[in-house]
């Protein structure tokens, strides 16, 4: 682009600029200054550069350096537009995420509360129904539980992130070793903290897992409280066994059970009220 | 020679410290890198011809790098500035492309 001091060939047969351009350009792309130079140095013989130009050259030679790698990586980063609406959008994810937290706190709260109102009405007044409560709290998986269980953890295969969906943990997977210990007779059952009540779904939408409609990522731990010697044992002779050996050997897909001395699992959410009978005698 | 160390060093030192680029300057970022691609292709041919010079070398990679952007900011304020980045890029790339084949006839004489 620089320096047109060079002589361009002379082809004769093109007369107009326009061509001698485009000729020049296709048959001497190196800059004309270099032959320039060397025939000046030809002539006048080697000399010796001033320090003074010498350290200019170095320090404009590492300003253009630096200027053009900086450059080139600006280029190749995400534009900053995209940066940004992922940022927002982050920012929006963890608020979000942190006012569920906050309300379910809450809710935990209230439920301690109401239980603790509920003991205190009914203690006197129907202690049967009182125990009755108890018991389906305990089978509906309203409130919290401890006790000694199995962990079972179930997590992606390596190379899952390149997009390979057949070596990630489907929300089928996670469902059947859920149901085995159902089978298996686990009395509470949770994923990754979150407890799996007759109402809790465990499905999938795009590629993340959801339990209860919470989005989880692996590595997936689940939980389950029963026997401590009769749970693992049972479990082992389930088709979710089978299911699990079939992910390691077919996807590569790692699993390990354990048993726990004690676990806690907490209360599945509060479930919504569809239909209410006031309760005859007949009931009880 | 010097030159070359020089931009080396400019090279790793804009890794280094990862100065940010005015937000002014991005549009003039591509065709600036294209320029400064072609005087380096420029400056390795001359040095395989034997005909390398410093300061011709300097020279041209900063006037490569100013003239191009300039050319498209240039552009930009009078509503041509994508079809003369086109034309800047062609040119440089007819050139790279040339200096290419030339470097590839000095190193593998084919």
């Amino acid at each position: 682009m620089t320096g047109q001091g060079g002589s361009a060939p002379q082809t004769g047969r093109y007369s107009a600029v326009s061509m001698s351009l485009l000729t020049s350009l296709l048959a001497r792309p190196l800059d004309p200054g270099y032959e320039a130079a060397a025939r000046r140095r030809a002539a006048e013989g080697p000399t010796r550069r001033s320090l003074a130009s010498t350290i200019a050259l170095v320090l404009i030679a590492v300003l253009l350096g630096a200027l053009t790698v900086r450059a080139a990586v600006t280029l190749r980063a995400p534009q900053p537009a995209v940066i940004q609406a992922r940022a927002v959008l982050e920012a929006e994810v963890t608020e979000r995420s942190r006012e569920i937290a906050e309300a379910q706190d809450r809710i935990a709260e209230l439920d301690a509360e109401v239980q603790a109102l509920q003991t205190t009405a009914l203690e006197v007044s129907d202690p049967e129904l009182l125990a009755r409560l108890a018991r389906d709290d305990l089978v509906a998986g309203a409130v919290a539980l401890t006790g000694p269980g199995v962990r079972i953890t179930v997590a992606d295969a390596p190379g899952a992130q390149d997009g390979d969906a057949e070596r990630r943990v489907h929300d089928s997977d996670l469902r059947v070793v859920v149901n085995g210990l159902w089978a298996a007779g686990a009395e509470a059952v949770s994923v990754n903290g979150i407890r799996v009540s007759t109402r809790t779904a465990v499905r999938s939408a795009g590629q993340a897992v959801l339990v209860d409609l919470v989005p989880l990522s692996g590595p997936y731990v689940i939980e389950a409280i029963g026997d401590p010697d009769r749970l693992p044992t049972r479990f082992a002779g389930t088709a979710a066994r089978d299911h699990l050996a079939l992910l390691r050997g077919v996807y590569d897909i790692p699993w390990s059970i354990d048993p726990v001395a004690s676990l806690t699992l907490p209360a599945a959410a509060a479930p919504t009220l569809e239909r209410a009978t006031v309760l005859t005698k007949e009931d009880r | 020679m010097i030159a070359l160390l020089g931009l080396a060093l400019g090279i790793v030192a804009g890794l280094l410290f990862e100065p940010t680029v005015p937000v002014g300057l991005q549009p003039y970022l591509p065709i600036a890198v294209i320029a400064a691609l072609d005087a380096l292709f420029g400056g390795l041919r001359a040095r395989l011809d034997g005909i390398f010079d410093d300061k011709v070398f300097v020279v041209s990679f900063l006037s490569n790098v100013v003239l191009a952007a300039l050319i498209v900011f240039l552009g930009d304020q009078l509503g041509v500035g994508s079809q003369l980045s086109t034309a800047v890029v062609v040119v440089l790339g007819i050139r790279i492309f040339s200096n290419a084949a030339a470097i590839r006839r000095h190193l593998f004489k084919a």
